[in-house]
């Protein structure tokens, strides 16, 4: 009898751990089988909600979405790739990690049969399309959007400050670096500041001579113009043209919609933002989910000159069992009329499918920006994009270097005790690279 | 009685195949990572010592390790003396104070929240422009102009150095006075009727007494304290700002791996971890029992 008992209670406690283990691995691995789900798609941001119920509804399939915050995205996503246990059908990737993941091979060859993109390339905006191509000209993944950026400003503030709204009369005023600081000036005067934070011209830093960080020769390029942008940051703050809110900060957000209270000086002081720089999903995403009272006090213009900020490509996982469901999905997202044309319209997103919006570009108009064709705006803002300039290293370099101008606006380091600092970071955070020593 | 034996197997099998699976396995592969240039994907080439050759030599560590050992230092130390002072006070038994299970549960509860809910808790209560703290401060006169606490290298580490005191003292209490219910009340009366002082019973019983205890706690909490990651992480922008001073060791390992990619040289920081763990440890162990083996023998 106690034998038996001894027996019977190995195979419940085997059993419950067995069971246990087996219950995970389904949970978080195969789950095909257990919850028929036809496509798996992985995205850090719900951004695809919305059109995956349309891609249900019309095919009779079921899709499973998960979304991972962009902070852990790629650490999450990239052992799952790696070892293709439990990976997605569909993925997403944002521009910071593109490159990345274009050259790893993660993605199936768009370019090859059955897909034959390269056949619909002239469809699209075309620094979106390079974009996903791997270094030996491949595609791998295709985006339905495109993000030039702008200067979105509140138009009463213009008109009182200015003279006038006009987005094209604005843009003329901010053409050049000295003429911005001559509107921050202007703005001082009235009480107000210029922009929420120094970081805020960061894009601009590249001026007309966009260069990559990291040119083919595996060397890391600090341009005259980067290394200007730390004095253009300094003299914002030194001059008061900020209001210290600091990007993505709550007051940040805070100054979008009303007067926030700035401490400086020992002084205290209450301050309007003019102006945010934004790319085209800044409209939707950030300014119209954080702004109620001045919704459509708002438009969009040139800086002083051209860029892009982000963007989310999609591709099929090139170990999925299910491409041509996958590849229907991404059909959908990137190439299909009547879709995208809804999209745009719902979402304001400035599309890179040209037969779409060449279809909705003339009569585009938007509510919050007081009526303007935005659209028209970004679109030829679109055409100035150096695609080149893109690398896997950008994301960490912009941080690296976005902190040592902190150092240097801050007074805590001197522009070259600041630059020296960088290298050294960018030389510990990536041997390879050729660094200037200094 | 051979039989019953294999029962036995049978029994630690799924601990030590669960063990192996996941936590030898990881951590050989980890050591031979740390011999290769293994990038994260691709394939890993063989690159000798280089790895633990640059570790002994990258200036980023040492101030990874020096940053490590300043906020969790200043952190144990008013962690400890808090958890003792409450300790000394709640164990009094000439107070005879009530209500030990609330203010225990109380102290607790810091230990319980997320952290990255801590996280943003206080990156909005130590915000520079309008931080609840930084408003206090200024209304009451004690600052005259905002102090930017998490842009300041000083002040950065000693934010961490008190949030993480905030939320670990009552886990400390919580032990200590574990350790000291453990205690005879024989000592304490003796010491009552022999005319002894709190301050006398305090130093010659409660604290010997408790010496396993304050080396457990000691122990965990370094340990716990080499590994500090994620509210540095969480506070400022994840890569150690201001001026490097958040940068931690494992913070540095973490970026080295997840951030650069250099998969290889994280795995031989991990080892460098795991030794300068070990050391201190064995240091902690000796500096507290070191003496009291030697005198054991001679008796």
């Amino acid at each position: 009898m106690k034998k038996f008992l001894g027996i019977f209670m190995t195979i419940v406690l085997l059993a419950g751990v067995l069971s246990a283990c087996s219950g995970d691995s389904k949970s978080s691995g195969d789950s095909k089988s257990s919850k028929d789900v036809d496509l798996k798609i992985w995205s850090f941001t719900d951004e695809l909600k919305k059109p995956i119920t349309k891609f249900e509804e019309k095919n009779g399939v079921k899709v499973e979405l998960t979304i991972v915050p962009i902070a852990d995205y790629p650490t999450k996503l990239k052992p799952v790739l790696e070892s293709g246990v439990g990976a997605p059908d569909v993925f997403t990737g944002e521009i910071a990690f593109l490159k990345q993941w274009v050259d790893a091979g993660y993605w199936e060859n768009l370019s090859k049969d059955p897909y034959n993109v390269d056949e619909i390339k002239d469809n699209y905006v075309p620094y979106v399309f390079d974009l996903g191509k791997d270094k030996d000209g491949n595609v791998r993944a295709l985006s339905w959007q495109t993000t030039p950026g702008g200067i979105f400003y509140k138009r009463s503030i213009a008109k009182e400050v200015l003279g006038t709204d006009d987005p094209t009369e604005v843009g003329n005023m901010l053409n050049s670096m000295d003429n911005v600081f001559k509107v921050a000036e202007k703005m001082k005067e009235k009480g107000y500041s210029m922009f929420p934070d120094e970081g805020s011209i960061r894009w601009f830093s590249q001026g007309d001579n966009p260069q990559p960080w990291v040119n083919d020769k595996n060397e890391l390029k600090l341009t005259e113009q980067k290394i200007e942008f730390m004095d253009y940051a300094k003299k914002l703050r030194e001059n008061s043209y900020t209001a210290l809110a600091a990007e993505w900060s709550p007051s940040w957000f805070e100054a979008m919609d009303k007067p926030i209270k700035v401490k400086e000086n020992g002084k205290e002081k209450e301050t309007e933002v003019f102006s945010y720089v934004l790319p085209t999903w800044g409209l939707h995403s950030v300014l119209k989910t954080n702004v109620k009272e001045s919704a459509g006090d708002w438009a969009v213009t040139n800086g002083p000159s051209p860029y892009f900020w982000g963007g989310t490509w999609l591709g099929v996982y090139e170990k999925s069992e299910n491409k041509e469901l996958a590849y229907d999905f991404v059909k959908m997202m990137t190439q299909e009329d009547e879709f995208l044309t809804d999209w745009a319209k719902e979402t304001g997103d400035v599309l890179s499918y040209l037969p779409v919006t060449n279809e909705i570009k003339g009569d585009f108009t938007d509510e919050f920006l007081g009526g303007q064709n935005n659209y028209q705006f970004f679109l030829e803002q679109a055409k100035e994009i150096e695609p080149g300039i893109v690398t896997k290293y950008d994301q960490q370099l912009d941080t690296f270097y976005g902190n040592a101008v902190q150092q240097y606006v801050d007074g805590k380091k001197s522009k070259e005790e600041a630059v020296k600092e960088f290298y050294q970071k960018a030389q510990n955070a990536y041997p390879d690279l050729k660094v200037p020593k200094k | 009685m051979k039989k019953l034996d294999r029962y036995g197997y049978v029994f630690i099998a799924p601990f030590w195949i669960i063990f192996l699976i996941f936590s030898i396995y990881p951590v050989a592969l980890t050591f031979y990572y740390s011999f290769t240039n293994y990038s994260g994907s691709g394939t890993a080439e063989v690159v000798g010592l280089a790895n633990y050759a640059r570790l002994l030599s990258d200036s980023y560590f040492v101030e990874a390790f020096f940053n490590t050992w300043k906020i969790w230092g200043i952190n144990f130390a008013l962690q400890i003396g808090l958890a003792l002072v409450l300790a000394l006070i709640f164990s009094d038994m000439r107070m005879k104070l009530k209500g030990l299970a609330f203010f225990r549960s109380i102290f607790y509860l810091p230990n319980l929240i997320t952290i990255s809910s801590v996280a943003l808790l206080f990156g909005i209560l130590l915000d520079w422009q309008h931080g609840s703290l930084n408003m206090i401060l200024l209304n009451i006169g004690l600052i005259s102009e905002p102090i930017n606490w998490l842009n300041e290298p000083a002040t950065a580490q000693l934010s961490v150095s008190l949030i993480l005191t905030w939320m670990w003292f009552g886990h400390s209490f919580i032990v200590v006075m574990a350790g000291v219910s453990g205690i005879s009340k024989d000592y304490y009366e003796a010491a009552l009727i022999d005319g002894a002082n709190r301050w006398q019973t305090f130093t010659k019983i409660t604290i010997p007494l408790l010496k396993p205890i304050l080396l457990y706690i000691m122990i965990t909490s370094l340990i716990g304290g080499l590994q500090l990651f994620d509210l540095p992480m969480l506070l400022t922008d994840g890569i150690g700002s201001p001026d490097g001073s958040l940068n931690t060791m494992v913070l540095y390992l973490y970026n080295q791996a997840f951030k650069f990619n250099n998969y290889g040289y994280a795995s031989a920081v991990a080892y460098g971890l795991f030794v300068i763990t070990l050391i201190f440890s064995s240091l902690v162990f000796k500096g507290m029992y070191g003496n009291e083996r030697k005198q054991a023998r001679k008796v």
